[in-house]
C-alpha cells in the first residue's frame, strides 16, 4: 500500500502511469508541478449543529461554543452566531476558518450598508440572498466555503424569516431548521412544536425558547462533537436582538447512557 | 471680467462645457408626491422625416431617468444604472434605492472632473424612483453633484418650468398621480418657445409610484394627458418672454449644435435664474 | 514646459464661479490680491512651481474652499461632534435630505467645505483605505494612520499634470482604541490635529468661538449645543441665505463608539440653544439691527 497521504485513493502509477498535469492544466501557476491545485477537501476545525425556529413574534436560534479538531474538543469558546444589522442573525456550522471569513464578509456588508442614509436597511432576506451567492460562486470555483448556515430575522412584510443555505449554495426555508447532526436529532423534536407554517402563529416566545433549549440538551447527549455550553439569540420586533452567551444545558440526566450498547469495551 | 483670484486647470474647464451641453438639450421636468414621481419631457426631431429623440429611459421596474444634453452619454449612464440595479437584484434580491442610484452616478461623474483624459459627461439627468422610503426625484449634473428635489427642471428654457414648480410645489405632497402629471405638463409647457406647443409626438411622460411600475407614455398614449390641460401652448408667452421671438422651423436634436438665438435665450434665462435665486433665498 | 493658453485662462474664473454655484457653494468676491506670477501661465498647471516657489493650483483649490459653506468639528475627551451649515440654494430641494456629513467605517466621521463632489471622492477613498486595512490586519484602522494615508493621497493630486488638486478642506475625526481624534486636511495634503476645527466661509468667526471652549471639560452633549451655536453665529457672515444645520457625533459612551447623526430631540435642543444665544448676543449689542428670523 502506498502510504503517501497525497496518493490515497488515486490510481496506481504502476498500472495507469503518472498523473499528466499537462492534460489537466490544473495549476498554471505551479508550472510543471507534480500535483494539480487542491482546494479545500474537508473542513479542519469544525462547529456542529445550528438549530432555529420561528415563533409568532420572531425567531430563536442557538449554536454551541465548541470548535472540534476532528474528534478532539479543541476550543470551547467559539461564537457561531452573528448578529448583522438591526434585526438579523446568521448561525454558522462547519469549518471555523471559513466561518471567520464569512463573519468578516458580513461585517463589511453591514459597514457598507450603513454608509447610505437612504433608510433602506439590510434585512434577513437580503443577507440570505447574498450568502447564497457567495457560497454558490465559491462552489462553482471548486473551492467551497465549508459551512451550513441559517439566517434568521424578518422578511420585507415584517414576518419572521428563517432560511438555510450551505456550501453548495442550496437554500430552503422552513418554520424550524437545523444544520448538521441537528437535522437528524433536533428537527423531529422541533417539528412536534411547529409542524408547518400555519403553526407558527400558535407558538409564543417562551415555548420556542424552551423547545430550542431542550434540543440543545438532546444534541449534547447524542452528538459526540457537541458541548453543553452554547449561545442563543432571540429576535423580536419589540426587543430587537437579545444575545445570550455562555448558556448551559440544565438538568442533564445521563441515565439513558447505560442502555446504549454496541461500542467500546462493553459486552453486547 | 478677469479674476485673479479664481482659476483652475484644464480638466475642470471641460466641465463648464458639459454644463452648457445640458442647456442645449430640450427641457425635462420632474416632480414628486409622497407616493408618486413623474417625468415629463419635450422631444425634438432633427428633421421632419426623422424620429424624435428619446428623452426618458427606464432603468428598472421602479426606476427611470430623463435626460437633457448628449443622449449617447445618457445611454452610457443608464446602462450603468441598469447594471447596478440588476446586480442589486441578483446579489441581494432587492431593488436599487433611488438615492443609491443617484449617488452612484454622481461618484462616477466626479472622476471625470478631476483627471486629465476623457471628458465629463455632457448630460444632466432627472432620476425618479419609488422604493421602500417612498417616491424620490434627484437631479444629476456632470460636475458630480446629485441632489434630491421635490420638483426640478433642466434643459433649454428650463427656468420657466422651474418658476412654475416653485410657485406650485406645495400642492404636490397630497396630489394624485393624475394631478402631478398635469402639473408636470404645465411646467413643461411654460418652457416652450413661442410658436411651439405640446403634441402627442413631442411629449413624453413617465410615472412611477405606489402600485405603479415605471410606465412610459409616448405618442398616442400621451393624448389622454394632453387633453387634461387647459392649453397646450405656452400661455405666459409675451409676458415674460416678450423678446423671445425665435421662430426656427426645425429644432435641433439633442446632440446637434443649438441655434444661436436659442442658446442666447437660454443664456439669458440663466441670468434670470440667479436673480430668482436671490429672491427665493431670503 | 509651461503651457499658456490665454483663451482658456479667461474662461477659467467664470467656470469655477459656475462650478461653485452648481455645487451650491456661495460665492463672493473678496477683492483682488496682487500676485506677481498670476496670469503668467505658472498657475495653469499642477506640478509647475512659479519662480517664487508657489504651486498656484493648490492655492486656487484652497480659495475654492474658503467660499464653501461652513463646516466644523469639536473634539471632546470621549468623542467628536461634527456640524455643517447647509445653504439652501433652492426651495425645491427636499428639506433635511442631501446629507453632507459622511461616515468612514463605523467610528469615523467626515465633513468638508468646498467642491462637494471632491469630498465624496475623498470619503470614498477613505472607505477603501478602511476596508483594505481591515482586510489585511482584521482590525479597524486608527484615525491617525487613516489621516496620514489620506494626506498622502491628497498630496499626490498636487503633483501631476494629469490631475487637479482636491477642492476641499475636510475635517475628519473619530474614536479608536487610543481615544478621540480630530484632524483637518487641506488641498495641499497637509493636515494637523485639532481640538476644534472649522473650514469654509465662516471659519474665522467659528475659530474665534472654538478657541473659547474648554475642551478638557466638554461633554459630547454640550459640544453638540456649542457646535450648533457656532454654526448659527458663523452664518451671520452669510445672513441673506436660508440654511439648514446638520450635526453628527461619535462618542465612546453616548453612541457606543458609532458615528451617527444626533437624535431629533438633541438637535432641536441644540438649535433652540443656538437661537437663544444668538438673540442674547444681539440684545447685548443693543444695536437695532433687524432680527433675522432663521428658524428652519
Amino acid at each position: 500500500m502506498d502510504h503517501d497521504p497525497f496518493r490515497w485513493g488515486r490510481p496506481n502509477d504502476a498500472t495507469y502511469g503518472g498523473y499528466n498535469t499537462k492534460i489537466a492544466h490544473a495549476n498554471p501557476q505551479a508550472g510543471n508541478a507534480a500535483m494539480p491545485t487542491m482546494n479545500t477537501q474537508q473542513p479542519i476545525v469544525t462547529g456542529t449543529s445550528v438549530i432555529a425556529m420561528k415563533f409568532k413574534d420572531g425567531i430563536v436560534i442557538a449554536a454551541d461554543n465548541l470548535g472540534s479538531y476532528g474528534a478532539l474538543a479543541r476550543f470551547d469558546d467559539v461564537e457561531r452566531l452573528f448578529p448583522v444589522g438591526e434585526n438579523t442573525v446568521v448561525g454558522i456550522s462547519g469549518d471555523i476558518s471559513d466561518l471567520q471569513y464569512i463573519s468578516r464578509l458580513l461585517e463589511d456588508l453591514e459597514i457598507d450598508n450603513n454608509y447610505d442614509y437612504d433608510g433602506h436597511s439590510l434585512r434577513a432576506p437580503h443577507i440570505h440572498e447574498y450568502l447564497q451567492k457567495v457560497f454558490y460562486a465559491r462552489r462553482s470555483k471548486m473551492d467551497p466555503l465549508w459551512n451550513s448556515t441559517i439566517v434568521g430575522g424578518f422578511d420585507d412584510e415584517g414576518k419572521p424569516f428563517l432560511k438555510y443555505v450551505d456550501l453548495l449554495g442550496v437554500k430552503y426555508s422552513a418554520p424550524t431548521l437545523a444544520t448538521g447532526f441537528g437535522a437528524y436529532l433536533a428537527s423531529p423534536i422541533l417539528r412536534k412544536v411547529i409542524f408547518e407554517e400555519k403553526d407558527v402563529e400558535k407558538v409564543d416566545e417562551e415555548t420556542a425558547r424552551n423547545a430550542i433549549k431542550e434540543c440543545m440538551k438532546v444534541l449534547y447527549y447524542r452528538d459526540a462533537r457537541s458541548l453543553d455550553k452554547y449561545s442563543m439569540i432571540t429576535i423580536t420586533k419589540e426587543k430587537g436582538v437579545v444575545f445570550e452567551k455562555n448558556l448551559r444545558s440544565e438538568n442533564q440526566s445521563w441515565r439513558f447512557a447505560k442502555d446504549i450498547k454496541g461500542y467500546g469495551t462493553q459486552k453486547v | 471680467m478677469r479674476s485673479r483670484r479664481r482659476n483652475t486647470n484644464l480638466s475642470l474647464i471641460k466641465v463648464e462645457y458639459a454644463l452648457e451641453a445640458i442647456k442645449q438639450g430640450s427641457a425635462v421636468v420632474g416632480l414628486t408626491t409622497k407616493t408618486h414621481a413623474v417625468l415629463v419631457a419635450l422631444k425634438r426631431n432633427a428633421e421632419e422625416l426623422g424620429s424624435y429623440q428619446k428623452k426618458i429611459i427606464k432603468v428598472d421596474e421602479h426606476l427611470g431617468i430623463a435626460l437633457a444634453g448628449l443622449a449617447p452619454d445618457a445611454r452610457v449612464l443608464s446602462n450603468y444604472l441598469r447594471e447596478q440595479a440588476l446586480n442589486q437584484k441578483m446579489v441581494f434580491n432587492r431593488p436599487l434605492s433611488t438615492e443609491k442610484a443617484s449617488i452612484l452616478l454622481a461618484d462616477k461623474a466626479q472622476k471625470n472632473t478631476q483627471s486629465y483624459g476623457g471628458r465629463p459627461y455632457g448630460v444632466g439627468l432627472l432620476i425618479i424612483g419609488y422604493d421602500e422610503t417612498g417616491a424620490h426625484l434627484f437631479e444629476f449634473q456632470p460636475s458630480g453633484s446629485s441632489l434630491e428635489y421635490v420638483g426640478a427642471a433642466i434643459g433649454a428654457r428650463s427656468q420657466a418650468g422651474r418658476t412654475y414648480l416653485e410657485r406650485t410645489f406645495e400642492e404636490y405632497a397630497n396630489a394624485t398621480k393624475e394631478e402631478l402629471i398635469v402639473h408636470g405638463l404645465n411646467a413643461l409647457r411654460d418652457t416652450l418657445a413661442q410658436d411651439k406647443e405640446l403634441t402627442k409626438l413631442n411629449t413624453s411622460i413617465a410615472v412611477v409610484g405606489k402600485d405603479t411600475e415605471f410606465t412610459l407614455y409616448d405618442d398616442d398614449d400621451v393624448q389622454q394627458w394632453l387633453d387634461r390641460l387647459d392649453s397646450v401652448a405656452n400661455n405666459r408667452r409675451g409676458a415674460a418672454a416678450g423678446n423671445d421671438d425665435d421662430d426656427d422651423e426645425d429644432e435641433n436634436n439633442d446632440e446637434g449644435d443649438e441655434k444661436k438665438d436659442d442658446a442666447a435665450a437660454s443664456a439669458e434665462e440663466e441670468g434670470v435664474k440667479d436673480e430668482d435665486k436671490m429672491e427665493t433665498d431670503e | 514646459m509651461v503651457r499658456v493658453n490665454k483663451p482658456y485662462h479667461v474662461s477659467l474664473a467664470e467656470f469655477l464661479l459656475q462650478m461653485l454655484q452648481v455645487l451650491g457653494v456661495g460665492v463672493h468676491d473678496d477683492g483682488e490680491r496682487g500676485r506677481t506670477s498670476v496670469g503668467t501661465g505658472y498657475d495653469l498647471s499642477n506640478s509647475v512651481f512659479s519662480p517664487d516657489g508657489r504651486n498656484f493650483q493648490v492655492e486656487y483649490a484652497a480659495k475654492a474652499v474658503e467660499n464653501g459653506s461652513t463646516s466644523l468639528a469639536i473634539k471632546t475627551p470621549t468623542g467628536v461632534v461634527f456640524a455643517v451649515e447647509k445653504i439652501i440654494t433652492s426651495k425645491l430641494l427636499v428639506p433635511n435630505k442631501n446629507n453632507r456629513i459622511q461616515t468612514i467605517g463605523r467610528s469615523i466621521g467626515a465633513v468638508y467645505s468646498g467642491l462637494l463632489p471632491d469630498g465624496r471622492h475623498l470619503v470614498s477613498r477613505a472607505r477603501d483605505e478602511f476596508n483594505s486595512y481591515r482586510g489585511q490586519y482584521k482590525e479597524d484602522i486608527t484615525v491617525p494612520y487613516l489621516i496620514d494615508r489620506l494626506g498622502n493621497y491628497v498630496q499626490a493630486y498636487t503633483c501631476y499634470n494629469s490631475v487637479r488638486p482636491f477642492g476641499i478642506t475636510s475635517i475628519i475625526g473619530g474614536v479608536d482604541g487610543e481615544g478621540s481624534h480630530l484632524y483637518m486636511l487641506e488641498p495641499s495634503g497637509v493636515y494637523w490635529g485639532y481640538k476644534g476645527a472649522a473650514a469654509g466661509k465662516g471659519r474665522q468667526s467659528a475659530k474665534n468661538e472654538l478657541e473659547k471652549l474648554k475642551y478638557d471639560e466638554l461633554t459630547s452633549k454640550d459640544a453638540i449645543k456649542e457646535a450648533a451655536r457656532i454654526i448659527y453665529l458663523a452664518h451671520e457672515d452669510n445672513k441673506d441665505k436660508d440654511f439648514e444645520i446638520e450635526i453628527s457625533w461619535v462618542d465612546t459612551v453616548e453612541t457606543k463608539g458609532l458615528h451617527q447623526f444626533v437624535p431629533e430631540d438633541l438637535l432641536a435642543e441644540a438649535k433652540a440653544y443656538a437661537q437663544d444665544k444668538l438673540n442674547e448676543d444681539e440684545d447685548e449689542d443693543e444695536e437695532d439691527d433687524e432680527d433675522e428670523d432663521m428658524d428652519n
